[in-house]
């Protein structure tokens, strides 16, 4: 069956849905669909209203997110002064690197108007990983490529409006 | 205990023959002295019956002598089934006081016996190896007896018949009594390796067992059978010999046995034959003779149970030979009331192997001084702390208490004075409320008070705050299913609170409760819950009975149902079967499936048949099987399928009709949801919402958790929901709280006994952020000037607030003082500060 093919008298399940996210996304774009599914099956959907956090700095919660739709404001607080990052919108993914260490967040995200998640906790992920070792290669191959190609494009566009902030760039070269 | 002077692992086997069994044992002998007169008479009948009434027919005589034997044997087989009866029991009396002494021992013996000590070999020596000597107790005084006076009695009936004859057929059992022990020997020296060999088999079990996630996690199911089948082996040789011993010594005595008949034949034949010999007294000889076989045999394996007894209670008690390394409780006096200053002068702990942990410590704490402990781990700083509190005896140097030194206080001084908290707290198979009273329970039961001197409810609630376990007890009360005559005040209680809660919070929980309405598919709630909407009173229209339930499939048919429930459950097995066919059966994977992991194999077979057959082929077990795989169907939860509109729409029309025919046919069959009746099959939280969560999701938790404390406080039911709730039993080591709430409700436990001097070895690490601030924030404004603390710490942020900080390396305490001057000080505590 293939997932174009639904109609409405049998509409497509979450699960699948899931799966095409899943399909989309860069951290598991690259895993074979058998894999895929069972990562699909494993997501839940979350929604937070208006002003809710999704997470918060510093604060251990071992969840990726995918924004389904809504919109959310990525901020980050020192010394009290609170500074909105930028908006993350429908589509984007976020917080595959806590799904693979133990993190603490390094940012809030709030959602900023009525948002509907896609989440994957860290345990049921390393559960699953667990019974395929071998994917793991391909995870990190596909996270290596985004930091770079992260790093490239901050380069390429912004690289020489640093100022000061020069000598930290190369995160790439970890 | 009578014996409690002697430790039980000094007292010898034959102590246990008469302790606290004596008067049994009299009453056996008594038993065994008419019982072995009773054995012998019928033999002396046996020669009447054929020298007297046969040989002179005598109708009345064989008629007398007969009625004796009769009734000889008659008395004989009662006392018989008397004797063993009473040494039924002080075998099992003296096996079950030898289990409970050696238990009573073991929970006395140092930490330090449990290191090398695996679970298994203690369970191996009580359950098992005990039972053995505990049958020769109960045989100890009886066989020796009965067979020894079987033997004489029958002995000098031989020598009565005949002494040439009995001198002749008694002269083979010097041999016997001379080769049974020396193959004893070989029987004993294997049953002593049996012993050993079953111990370390069962350490073996115990430790692949309690690892069974290291295997699993590695696949090392190979590497843990390699070293188990090489113990079983072993075990196998060895019981081979020491049965083969066995079968030895009973084969040799038996052939020796044997041969007496033969002699009596070839010597009484010839005297019968030359007259000198009655054909009757032979005949009650070679009678006789047999029978002395019987008790022999009997005081042969009496002396195989006697050795076997002796060696494997020896071997045991061996094991256990250790002593505790301090005295229960005092003599001559009361438990001491410390006052908790510490003093620690030069200490230092070395291992039996020669390891140092500690070394040359010093430190001293005014009472209500609080201590904070850091380092890398392996420094000694648990090992310091545990030290202090007894746990580990110390080997040179001082710990002095309240000016008394910790290894001179009994253990009952200790437990009056401290409290422990561990790093991994141990939490017992029962309820929250017995593992939360189990610190008082213990010091009120050893030191004679009753129930009284437990906390009251609201110092218990009190404390369950302020370790902030007091919410995940409140859940567990929430989430209790009651049953039907039990509370009826809280049901009237609920049903009245429904509508409050309705009014005040419907529509700010609306999010993430699904209320039940008639009128509404309920997408949180199984097929089977939409369809009856109500809770069956009885069995055969419980949701797993439906799908056998004459009635509802006729139900199914009449609503058009059956059809495409069967295809949904069809589908479901197959996705279902898809994802989770190669999954081991972790619980993880099964949450969302509605597919059991135990289920999974039969429907992959249902499956493999729909690969092959259309729906209607299926037999009648794998239609009822994917029935009821639909009925299970909970949309919000079991996302690889989605509820086609049209189908939700006919099981809409299903309720009603059920609701309807199910009231004219059995009325009392189904309480239909009414916001006017309690709902029994709910919990205590849906019965309030009238309603189901939609998530366990902790964020969702928490808000709902807000609303219904805020609910509970306005209806004043919160004593009693969180009183329901410490009833919750938290299973097997506590595996069904999480980590968190197994520290939490271990610092409870402490808190709750309010002990004079707190250990806390890394007690919060597995507690937020908050949970642990709360802690500390407790420990500072509670418990400072008052309670000694000293607490093994893993994260620095929270040692800001204690009057001490030691900071240790390779067993050694590098520098101690405030945080603030050492901090001032710039060494090692500034630089671990600095490195976090």
């Amino acid at each position: 069956m293939s997932l174009s093919e639904k109609s409405e008298a049998n509409p497509s399940s979450e699960l699948e849905e899931n799966l095409e996210i899943l399909r989309q996304t860069y951290f598991f774009s690259g895993l074979p669909l058998e894999t895929l599914k069972i990562f699909a099956y494993l997501c839940t959907r979350e929604k937070f209203k208006k002003n809710e956090y999704i997470f918060k700095q510093h604060e251990d919660d071992g969840r990726a997110f995918y924004i389904i739709d809504g919109k959310a404001s990525l901020e980050r607080e020192d010394n009290g002064n609170a500074r909105d990052i930028r908006d993350c919108k429908g589509g984007e993914f976020l917080g595959g690197l806590t799904l693979l260490g133990d993190l603490r967040r390094l940012f809030s995200l709030r959602a900023t108007e009525d948002t509907t998640c896609l989440v994957i906790e860290r345990e049921k992920f390393s559960k699953a990983l667990q019974q395929f070792p071998d994917i793991m290669p391909r995870i990190l191959k596909a996270v290596a490529k985004s930091i770079d190609s992260w790093e490239e494009r901050f380069l390429a566009g912004r690289g020489d409006m640093c100022g000061e902030c020069m000598v930290n760039l190369g995160v790439s070269l970890i | 205990m009578k014996k409690a002077d002697i430790p039980i692992v000094k007292r010898s086997l034959f102590s246990w023959v008469f302790a606290g069994n004596g008067k049994l044992q009299v009453i056996l002998l008594l038993v065994i002295i008419i019982m072995v007169f009773a054995r012998v008479v019928p033999l002396e009948m046996q020669k009447r019956i054929v020298n007297e009434a046969i040989n002179l027919r005598a109708i009345d005589k064989l008629l007398l002598y007969c009625g004796i034997y009769l009734v000889a044997v008659f008395f004989f087989s009662a006392l018989k089934y008397l004797t063993n009866l009473l040494q039924t029991l002080i075998t099992q009396r003296a096996t079950a006081e030898m289990r409970k002494a050696l238990y009573h021992h073991i929970l006395t013996l140092p930490l330090g016996f449990f290191r090398n000590t695996q679970p298994g070999s203690v369970v191996n020596s009580l359950v098992t190896e005990l039972a053995m000597p505990g049958n020769f107790v109960g045989m100890a005084v009886s066989a020796p007896v009965t067979n020894i006076l079987t033997l004489l009695a029958f002995a000098a009936y031989l020598f009565w018949l005949n002494p040439l004859l009995a001198a002749v057929s008694f002269s083979i059992y010097p041999i016997v009594v001379f080769l049974v022990p020396v193959l004893q020997k070989g029987v004993n020296r294997a049953n002593r390796k049996r012993v050993d060999a079953a111990r370390t088999l069962s350490s073996r079990i115990a430790e692949s067992i309690s690892g069974i996630h290291e295997v699993h996690g590695n696949g090392a199911y190979e590497i843990e059978n390699k070293k188990y089948d090489r113990l079983v082996d072993r075990l196998e040789k060895i019981r081979i010999i020491w049965s083969l011993y066995r079968f030895a010594v009973k084969t040799s005595n038996g052939f020796f046995i044997s041969l007496g008949p033969f002699i009596v034949f070839l010597l009484g034949g010839y005297l019968t034959i030359k007259g000198q010999l009655e054909l009757g007294a032979l005949v009650a000889f070679l009678s006789a003779q047999e029978r002395l076989y019987d008790p022999w045999k009997e005081l042969i394996e009496f002396y195989q149970v006697y050795q076997d007894g002796v060696v494997t209670y020896n071997r045991t008690m061996e094991f256990f030979d250790v002593m505790p390394e301090h005295a229960l409780e005092p003599e001559g006096r009361g438990a001491f009331d410390l006052n908790p200053s510490v003093e620690v002068k030069d200490l230092s702990f070395v291992t039996d192997s020669g390891i140092s942990l500690l070394d040359g410590i010093n430190l001293s704490l005014n009472a209500g001084e609080h201590l904070a402990l850091v380092g890398f781990s392996g420094s000694g700083k648990s090992t310091l702390a545990l030290c202090i509190g007894q746990l580990y005896s110390y080997t040179g140097g001082h710990v002095l208490i309240g000016e008394k030194e910790v290894s001179k206080l009994t253990k009952k001084d200790m437990v009056n004075n401290m409290g422990f908290v561990a790093q991994s707290p141990f939490i017992f198979d029962g309820t929250i409320e017995e593992n939360l009273l189990y610190a008082c329970r213990a010091s009120a039961d050893g030191n004679g008070q009753s129930e009284a001197h437990l906390p009251t409810l609201d110092d218990i609630i009190a404390v369950l705050q302020q370790t902030g376990i007091f919410v995940d007890v409140l859940r567990f009360g929430m989430n209790t299913i009651l049953t039907h005559d039990e509370n009826q005040e809280l049901v009237d209680v609920i049903i009245r609170v429904r509508e409050n809660f309705q009014r005040d919070y419907g529509e700010e929980l609306a999010d993430y409760v699904e209320f039940f309405d008639e009128n509404q598919y309920l997408y949180h709630s199984s097929v089977a819950e939409n369809l009856i909407f109500g809770t069956p009173n009885k069995t055969e229209f419980e949701n797993t009975n439906l799908c056998m339930n004459p009635y509802f499939l006729k139900f199914l048919k009449q609503a058009d149902l059956t059809r495409p429930l069967l295809s949904l459950g069809a589908d479901l097995a197959r996705q279902t079967v898809d994802i989770l066919g190669n999954l081991p059966p972790d619980a993880v994977f099964f949450e969302q499936s509605p597919i059991l992991a135990e289920e999974l194999n039969s429907f992959k077979a249902v499956v493999e048949k729909l690969r092959r057959r259309k729906l209607h082929e299926l037999s009648a077990e794998h239609h009822k099987q994917v029935l009821d795989l639909a009925l299970r169907f909970v949309p919000g939860v079991h996302k690889m399928v989605a509820l086609p509109a049209f189908l939700e729409n006919l099981i809409l029309e299903g309720r009603a009709l059920f609701r309807e025919k199910i009231s004219v046919d059995d009325p009392e069959a189904i309480t239909s949801y009414k916001v006017s009746e309690y709902i029994y099959s709910q919990t205590i939280l849906n019965n309030i919402f009238f309603g189901k969560t939609k998530t366990a999701n902790p964020r969702a938790q928490e808000k709902i958790n807000q609303s219904i404390i805020q609910l509970l406080i306005e209806e004043d039911l919160l004593e009693t929901i969180t009183e329901i709730g410490m009833y919750y039993q938290v299973g097997t080591k506590g595996d069904k709280l999480s980590g968190g709430q197994q520290q939490k409700l271990a610092i409870a436990r402490v808190f709750l006994k309010n002990p004079n001097i707190l250990i806390m070895d890394e007690a919060t690490s597995a507690l937020d952020n908050k949970s642990q601030a709360r802690i500390q924030n407790l420990l500072e404004t509670r418990w400072k000037k008052k309670n000694t603390v000293i607490s093994v710490v893993h994260r620095l942020d929270t040692i800001k607030t204690y009057d001490q900080v030691a900071v240790m390396k390779a067993g050694k305490i590098l520098e101690i003082g405030t945080y603030d001057e050492l901090m001032a000080r710039k060494g090692m505590l500034y630089e671990l500060v600095g490195k976090k």
